[in-house]
């Protein structure tokens, strides 16, 4: 037996999918059975932490993130293996649980912090530093109906913070309130790191993970992918991502008038291929096509997509006649572009068409993604490099300190 | 919890359930948390309400007074205000009944929010009702005392039968409530079939009328749990019944075996729960 604090072996985790009629007549009716076909949201799982480890556990929706913290929060039991955690959880996993509407923000932080596994006289000791970091003293006796959501929020992260646990699990909570609370919230977090406590985070923010988390696991389709290094980790979710586009595009409708072949396509950096940069780090997007037709100066198009779909920008060659391609010729294209952009995840997707924009030539199967590190105090799309001076001395962090403002 | 901090925490879990003994220490070890929890269920309950906890008593005299007017008049009773006093001592422990196990047969599915983030034992949910609606039985438990002399009953050692009388109901209640939470979250008709059940258990018990007026079919009513339950409220507050001790000892032995049946399933269920909500 070893010291670690978080220790899985073998785990799998099966749940039915029930037939949505399932009824109590049917179930007791050995020839009437509800319809079920069972579904693995983990499988063979081996994970070991150590006490005081701050390890990041990333992957697309579905991919069992949720019942990995479920399970360590011991709110499921594994359907095989074993699982053993150490010392005293805390989920901050959804602020605000168990907040009754009528009650006052006191009475609250007393059945929030119990939940959490503290005693009375343990929420007693802590109640003050609650309060002065939720900064609502003049409220606290107030019932939270007649709270904003921010203050609801901030209130719950405060308490649930506070609970001093040896394994905090955290799950996408870490963006909660205005940029200084959030602020706050990331000092709060250094200090729990710096007090050797045992962080699993849980989150689609990128950047936190990188920044909080030296070490993350990959989870896809409920097993492990990859656990070491962040950036290998945020590399290999960055591959999986255009595997299961890639996946996903082959059986989907596209028409190709063809004639461009793509060979390479690869995303570079400063310091060559890469999935990471910082704001306003030069990039390439390098592609090697190799013509099968006879095309006059085709027109190439690349277009930056943020998360949600918003064109970040479109970039199409100009619509003049340059050069005559012949069958077999090959020619290495290059997007020369510098990441102007804030902190977020970005897909590039490509394509070649004829000189009148109408027949495709080709078109990108899948889109390149990339992550691009948020520069403290900005938020948006684009990043303008931009500083406040007062009398002309920049205002100006170097480093990020801590968590990203997503 | 005497000293979280001190103690120390482990987490084992593998696909068989919790251990028996280790799970009843956990339900020892979340006393605060039932505490805490049931303070809060009767806060939003009363709160808001001007006349707070005086519903719980309202409720129950109002719906003893509609059944003892009716019924003093369909049926022959001597002492209409004798019986005024039998029909309230057991409308106070059937509403008592009633309103806990409705609420706490759905107590594990209506909490879902709140437990698929945090663990403890899902036992804690269908006993918050029994707790918060306490205070409401022993107010008119209260006023039903301070009424027995103006309804001919004289107050006498025979109130001491109260408190074996509250303490099956108590754990009749909860025993029920333990088990119909669990059978809800895999057959949500629960919640149905406890209203209907109600509406019919109550036609069933004694409550209303004296179990005399059964004749044989008396026999079958001993067999109702909640006979012996209410049987024991009506003795204390009009002195003794006929034929008490069979439906007594049917109420304790109802108890205990749905109390090892009930815990049972609860333990057995007890982080499954989730996966279904």
């Amino acid at each position: 037996m070893s010291d670690a604090a978080i220790e899985l072996q073998d785990v799998g985790k099966r749940y039915w999918k029930l037939d949505e009629r399932a009824m109590l007549l049917r179930s007791l009716l050995p020839f009437a059975r509800p319809q079920r076909t069972e579904f693995w949201a983990l499988r063979d799982i081996d994970l070991e932490i150590g006490k005081g480890d701050v390890v990041g556990v990333i992957g697309r929706n579905g991919a069992g993130k949720t019942t990995l913290l479920r399970m360590l929060a011991g709110v499921t039991r594994p359907t095989t293996g074993r699982l053993r955690v150490r010392g005293r959880v805390a989920p901050l996993i959804s602020v605000g649980v168990g907040f009754h509407r009528e009650m006052s923000g006191r009475e609250n932080v007393y059945v929030n912090g119990m939940l959490l596994g503290l005693s009375k006289r343990e929420v007693d000791r802590r109640f003050d530093a609650i309060v002065e970091f939720s900064e609502l003293e003049d409220f606290i006796d107030t019932p939270v109906k007649f709270y904003s959501s921010g203050m609801f929020m901030r209130l719950g992260f405060a308490a649930a913070v506070h609970t001093d646990p040896e394994v905090l699990l955290v799950d996408e909570v870490l963006a909660v309130g205005d940029v200084a609370f959030q602020v706050k919230c990331a000092e709060r977090m250094k200090q729990i790191r710096e007090a050797g406590t045992t962080i699993v985070l849980v989150s689609h923010n990128l950047h936190s993970v990188r920044v909080l988390c030296p070490r993350a696991v990959v989870l896809n389709r409920g097993r492990t992918e990859f656990d070491g290094p962040v950036e290998g980790a945020i590399a290999r979710h960055h591959e999986i991502l255009t595997e299961e586009a890639e996946a996903h595009h082959a059986v989907g409708e596209q028409h190709y008038l063809g004639g461009v072949d793509v060979e390479e396509r690869e995303l570079l950096g400063p310091d060559g291929p890469t999935h990471y940069v910082d704001a306003n780090t030069p990039m390439r997007l390098r592609l090697k096509a190799r013509f099968d037709r006879d095309v006059d100066s085709p027109l190439f198009a690349f277009t930056i997509l943020a998360t949600d779909g918003t064109i970040a920008s479109r970039i199409i060659t100009p619509l003049i006649p340059y050069r005559r391609f012949a069958p077999g010729q090959d020619v290495l294209v290059e997007l020369k572009f510098t990441a102007r952009l804030a902190g977020g995840t970005y897909r590039i997707a490509e394509s070649i068409t004829t000189s009148d924009g109408l027949g495709v030539l080709y078109s990108s199967p899948v889109p390149v993604t990339f992550e691009v590190g948020t520069r403290h105090g900005t938020y948006g799309i684009a990043d303008l490099d931009s500083v406040v001076t007062l009398d002309g001395v920049a205002l100006r962090e170097e480093r990020a300190s801590g968590l990203g403002v997503p | 919890m005497a000293a979280p901090s001190q103690a120390v925490h482990l987490l084992e879990l593998d696909d068989r359930p919790d251990a028996r003994r280790p799970w009843l220490a956990s339900l020892w070890r979340h006393r605060d948390v039932l505490g805490i929890l049931a303070r809060a269920d009767f806060h939003a309950r009363y709160k808001r309400a001007t006349f707070g906890v005086l519903w719980a008593v309202a409720v129950p005299v109002l719906q003893s007074l509609v059944l003892a007017v009716v019924f003093s008049r369909v049926i022959h009773v001597g002492d209409a205000r004798r019986f005024g006093a039998y029909v309230l001592a057991g409308v106070l422990a059937w509403s008592y009944f009633s309103l806990t196990v409705t609420a706490a047969s759905t107590s594990i599915v209506d909490a879902s929010t709140l437990t698929d983030k945090v663990w403890f034992p899902r036992a804690l949910l269908p006993t918050v009702p029994c707790l918060a609606n306490l205070p409401g039985l022993l107010v008119s438990i209260v006023c039903l005392v301070v009424a027995l002399p103006f309804l001919r009953a004289d107050i006498g050692p025979r109130l001491l039968l109260l408190v074996p009388a509250v303490a099956l109901l108590l754990a009749f209640t909860l025993v029920l409530g333990l088990a119909l939470a669990a059978l809800d979250v895999y057959f949500r008709d629960v919640k149905f079939l406890v209203q209907a059940g109600l509406l019919m258990w109550f036609y069933v018990t004694p409550v209303a009328y004296s179990k005399d007026l059964l004749g044989g079919l008396a026999r079958f009513a001993d067999f109702n749990p909640l006979t012996g339950v209410v049987t024991l409220f009506q003795m204390a507050a009009v002195g003794r019944q006929s034929h008490w001790q069979r439906p007594v000892l049917v109420s304790v032995i109802a108890t205990l075996v749905v109390a090892v049946v009930a815990l049972e399933i609860q333990r057995r269920h007890d982080r499954l729960f989730t996966d279904l909500l």
